[in-house]
């Protein structure tokens, strides 16, 4: 009973969604907001790095912000995110202020994990999301589990997450794909194919092209333009909606590139700089970018300078926060209480209709 | 008050805490319409259903990985892994993901491991494992070993209700051996408390799990010595209190333990007494444990590995002679 | 039973040279047997050690009888199953230091400091004769478990004797091996083994010149002027009129002195001077004369012996110098008077020219409780006896 995989239609960039996903000025807005935003964060973080203020490794998504904020955005209020390293989009759609990120950082007393976890290792359980571990794929069962919680408790909620092409020939990327397959997890698995596992090209990491396994497992499966933050959406959209209704989880492979290296100590040089070059003619903001100023409807400059001040502001706040006391380091190992989670923000216009019309 | 086997208590315990809150679930393999490896979920798939007792597939990352997930938004799951050896193919969910994610996110991760544990029956290097240092090394992780059947009931439900990620060290040789009086309906015993098996003021045997039975077998009558017995029952949080307690009393310690020697709960306790107890011991802290080899499988070689009472016996009796 | 001759039958076992336990070599003889032709040695078939003699003497029995039995696997040199392991010799308690003693545990060296106990004074029952914490428990509860009494009578290691003693069976029947002391030396063994224990004792010695002394006793003992110094010595130095009991020390202000007299073999005793201070020298020699005659003849009273608060011993007379007296308890000191010998020795003249003199001098021995008192109260004491000693005059 395998599932066939579809194929992105071409891009026509005055289509109308034929799909559900139907978008407001307002909504494209916000699409093009929060990846100025993400890129914007990035850019000052990485600022703050190269100047010394960021302990550790710095990781980015820079190329790939269409990926997290495209999928993101189809997330409702009550659903959960396990949101990986290039992924800051997906944070700052739930609702992450740009400067707990720059705290989170520079392992500040008053980032979103006190300083006890670095660089992209965070998620704010008071907005739904479960931060990320080191190891790759883990979050994939985590998002499993999530997902089984609101099959057994028959909730129309989704558990999103995030991973890479090298986690694909991971033990328990196969494990947790199995697992959504067999009890038809609401589980959306995005998986961003930016072409590297590091300085693995994913010629040296499978030989079977991902999207082929999600009907391996039993379960449907799109590749979708990773750049192009609407067909992200729609797909993401569709995959949502698909699990809410019991129809299971879905693979989605957004193809993109990661335009900067593994992490700010990378240079690279294993990437054919045509690849790059190819890569960023195609890059997710200044497409859209392009496209939104063809339709006219929304004031670019005013959001970028929007953006910049936020970004200003933003990392004032960062940098005021404090060092964390190094007496509170071997406290909080254990719970003294039960989990709350709490709901993210979900800025798409479809998600205050329907509570309006509920 | 009815007498029960250890196994029997471990599923009353469960059954309990299932019918009183429905967001607690097991999942494992086998543990559905087969009742499980060892039976402890017999009748539960029946009286549950499929929701609650999942057959899942064979992927211990994925039973663990996606306990933390469900235990994150809410619910109680137990997991079972088929034998405590299999832990280490869910070892990565365990340690990374569930032991250290409250300690970096503030999340807490209610969540249950069974592990039926120990060897004593020609199990093999790969199924009569007793696990529990790697995860007295792991932050974050709480560790129970019960060895009565009271115990093992109350310790599951305690367990249940921790909202931290809590390894059930259930000892394979113990479930349908050992019987004892169990309160009926529902009870925790205290996590972090240890019990004293026996009184006694000339030499401590402290011990945990199958091993309780053996130290007091072979403490019965060594000399005429008056020989107290401690069944630590938590391994983590250890009660430093109660050891040092003792201590202070006989100034005499074996510690025994079925698990291997190096680096387990002996030499913990030992190096224990030895930073808080130094003044009070009147001979050296002595390990009875298995050697640091896998367990082996024919019947001579494995009691050759496993402790034995004669073994207690004469670690004690050497202690008492120093 | 071996066969002697063709027609014996039977044989009777005469006596047995060997008891169980005992090492026997190969042919060497271990038991005696008669026939009715021949009364005989037997050789042993094996070495080893006797396990058990089955058949016993006086009994006969047919030839081919099982005699007794020989456990040919066990080593010469190991203890018979009722011989005790002999205790650890005293050096090994004693030497410490040189890497053979046993350890102290730490248990044991915390207690032994919270309760001031010297471990040489307790016997340990542990491996290598290690003072286990049970050993010291034990040996500081003795301390506290002594009876309540009343402070001024003690244990005497004299009981009045209404009559000569019967021989008991247990005493006339000797089990072979040396005779078992007498009650009086087992009782006055005890003291001293008890006061061992309880103690920590310490001796200081002093020498002093008795030039002085010599010259004033005449022809009386000079024990009696001696006492006398040292009563002086100890109004100036009341803490040596002491007795201590657990960690109850009284210091007494009355001076009850008491005086060893040997009783020759059988032992010794030690009557009481009561209020001693009182008493002048030549009171002191009278009381001391008629305790001792009455000692000797055993007219003594319970009274006499009890509530001494320093004791003097003196045995002087048999020239030896020096000494390490058992404190009586529960005085907190001894004193012990040794010989009086002519020795050349330094003098010095009002001018602090010195010369050398031909001296009367002897060594006061004195030991003392370090649970009482700390080597500088015993040694001025001891300074102060020396000075009254040295410059006595009538």
């Amino acid at each position: 009973m395998a599932t066939t995989t579809a194929r992105p239609a071409a891009l026509d960039p005055h289509q109308h969604l034929a799909h559900e996903a139907r978008l407001t000025v307002d909504d494209r807005r916000e699409l093009m907001r929060y990846m100025l935003l993400m890129r914007a964060t990035e850019e000052r973080a990485l600022n703050l790095y190269r100047q010394g203020k960021v302990p550790g490794s710095f990781y980015d998504g820079r190329g790939q912000e269409a990926v997290s904020v495209g999928s993101a955005f189809a997330l409702s209020p009550r659903d959960r995110a396990c949101i990986l390293h290039r992924d800051l989009g997906a944070h700052l759609l739930r609702g992450v202020r740009p400067g707990l990120v720059l705290a989170q950082m520079m392992g500040r007393a008053g980032g979103l994990t006190g300083g006890r976890d670095g660089n992209m290792h965070f998620g704010d359980k008071d907005l739904g999301c479960v931060g990320m571990v080191s190891m790759l794929p883990d979050m994939a069962l985590v998002a499993c589990g999530l997902g089984l919680a609101f099959q057994m408790r028959k909730e129309p909620r989704v558990a999103m997450t995030w991973f890479g092409d090298g986690s694909t020939a991971n033990g328990q990327w196969h494990e947790a794909m199995n697992v959504a397959g067999v009890r038809k997890l609401p589980v959306v698995f995005v998986l961003e194919n930016n072409q590297y596992a590091y300085s693995t090209p994913n010629s040296r990491e499978f030989v079977v092209d991902p999207i082929e396994r999600a009907a391996a497992y039993g379960f449907h499966g799109v590749k979708v333009n990773g750049n192009d933050v609407e067909a992200v959406l729609r797909a993401s959209a569709e995959a949502c909606e698909r699990a809410r209704q019991g129809g299971g989880p879905t693979l989605i492979e957004a193809e993109t590139m990661r335009m900067h290296g593994h992490g700010a100590h990378d240079d690279m040089s294993y990437v054919p700089p045509e690849m790059l070059e190819e890569w960023s003619q195609r890059d997710p903001i200044e497409t859209y970018e392009a496209r939104l100023r063809d339709a006219g409807r929304v004031d670019l400059d005013a959001l970028r300078e929007e953006v910049k001040a936020e970004l200003d502001s933003e990392t004032d706040w960062a940098l005021a926060q404090e060092m964390p006391d190094p007496s509170t380091a071997t406290g909080g190992v254990f719970a003294t209480e039960d989990p709350v989670m709490g709901d993210g923000k979900a800025p798409w216009s479809r998600w205050a209709q329907e509570a309006s019309n509920a | 008050m009815p007498e029960i086997t250890y196994l029997e208590a471990i599923s009353d315990g469960l059954r309990e805490e299932m019918r009183r809150d429905e967001s607690v679930f097991c999942m494992g393999e086998d543990i559905g319409e087969f009742g499980g490896a060892f039976k402890v979920t017999d009748g539960f798939f029946e009286e549950f259903g499929a929701d609650r007792v999942w057959d899942t597939p064979l992927a211990e990352n994925a039973i663990v990985g996606a306990a933390v997930g469900a235990a994150v938004e809410g619910l109680r799951p137990v997991c079972e892994m088929q034998f405590a050896d299999f832990i280490a193919c869910g070892f990565d969910q365990l340690v990374n993901v569930a032991g250290k994610m409250y300690y970096r996110q503030g999340l807490a991760v209610p969540m249950v491991v069974r592990l039926p544990s120990g060897g004593g029956f020609s199990g093999g290097p790969f199924h009569s494992q007793n696990p529990e240092a790697w995860f007295l090394q792991s932050p974050g992780l709480k560790v129970v070993a019960p060895s009565t059947a009271e115990d093992a009931k109350g310790l599951l439900a305690s367990a249940i209700r921790d909202p931290n990620p809590v390894l059930y060290l259930e000892h394979k040789n113990l479930y349908r051996r050992v019987k004892g009086d169990v309160p009926e309906g529902r009870y925790e015993t205290p996590m972090g408390e240890l019990r004293v098996a026996r009184e006694g003021t000339d030499l401590t045997v402290v011990s945990y799990g199958a091993m309780v039975h053996t130290a007091l077998e072979a403490t019965e009558d060594i000399d005429g010595a008056s020989i107290e017995v401690l069944d630590l029952r938590t391994l983590c949080p250890l009660d430093r209190d109660g050891i040092l307690e003792s201590v202070r009393k006989t100034s005499k310690v074996v510690v025994l333990h079925e698990a291997t020697r190096s680096c387990g709960v002996g030499a913990e306790v030992s190096s224990l007494i030895a930073e808080e107890a130094f003044e009070d011991l009147d001979g050296p802290v002595v390990r009875v444990t298995a050697p640091d080899v896998p367990i082996p499988f024919s019947p001579p070689l494995e009691r050759a590995v496993l402790p034995q009472v004669d073994d207690v016996r004469k670690a004690c009796h050497d202690l008492l002679a120093y | 039973m071996p066969q002697m001759g063709v027609s014996v039958a039977e044989g009777t076992i005469t006596a047995w040279r060997k008891r169980p336990g005992d090492w026997v070599e190969r042919d060497e003889v271990i038991v005696e047997i008669s026939t009715d032709k021949v009364e005989t040695e037997v050789p042993s078939p094996a070495a080893g050690r006797v396990a058990e003699l089955v058949v016993e003497e006086g009994a006969t029995v047919d030839v081919g009888t099982l005699l007794a039995t020989i456990d040919t696997g066990s080593k010469p040199g190991q203890p018979h199953a009722d011989e005790s392991d002999p205790p650890p010799p005293a050096e090994e308690a004693e030497a410490n230091g040189n890497g053979k003693a046993p350890p102290v545990s730490p248990v044991v060296r915390r207690i032994a400091d919270e309760h001031s106990v010297e471990l040489s004074a307790v016997s340990g029952t542990g491996r290598r004769g290690r003072v286990t914490k049970k050993d010291l428990l034990a040996f500081l509860e003795q301390g506290a478990a002594k009876p309540a009494e009343r402070p001024l009578h003690i244990e005497s290691p004299y009981k009045e004797e209404p009559a000569p003693q019967p021989a008991t069976p247990a005493e006339a029947a000797p089990t072979g091996e040396g005779e078992r002391l007498s009650v009086m030396r087992r009782q006055i063994g005890e003291h001293m083994v008890r006061s061992l224990h309880e103690a920590a004792h310490c001796t200081t010695i002093v020498e002093a010149d008795m030039t002085a002394i010599e010259a004033a006793r005449g022809r009386l003992s000079y024990l009696p002027l001696v006492a006398r110094a040292t009563i002086a010595a100890l109004r100036e130095h009341p803490r040596l009129n002491a007795t201590l009991e657990g960690d109850r020390l009284t210091v007494h202000d009355e001076v009850h002195l008491g005086i060893a007299v040997s009783l020759g073999e059988e032992g010794l005793i030690v009557p009481v001077v009561r209020n001693a201070h009182e008493l002048s020298h030549e009171g002191l020699g009278a009381r001391i004369k008629d305790l001792a005659a009455r000692a000797r003849s055993k007219q003594l009273s319970p009274d006499e012996v009890g509530g001494a608060t320093f004791t003097i011993t003196n045995p002087g007379r048999y020239g030896a110098l020096l000494a390490t007296p058992i404190i009586n308890q529960p005085q907190v000191a001894i004193l012990d008077l040794e010989a009086v010998v002519k020795r050349p020795v330094v003098v010095t003249d009002g001018q602090g020219g010195d010369s050398i003199a031909i001296r009367p001098m002897t060594y006061f021995c004195m030991s003392w409780d370090h649970r009482a008192l700390d080597g500088v109260g015993a040694a001025e004491f001891l300074g102060s006896v020396k000075r009254h000693v040295e410059g006595w005059s009538d």
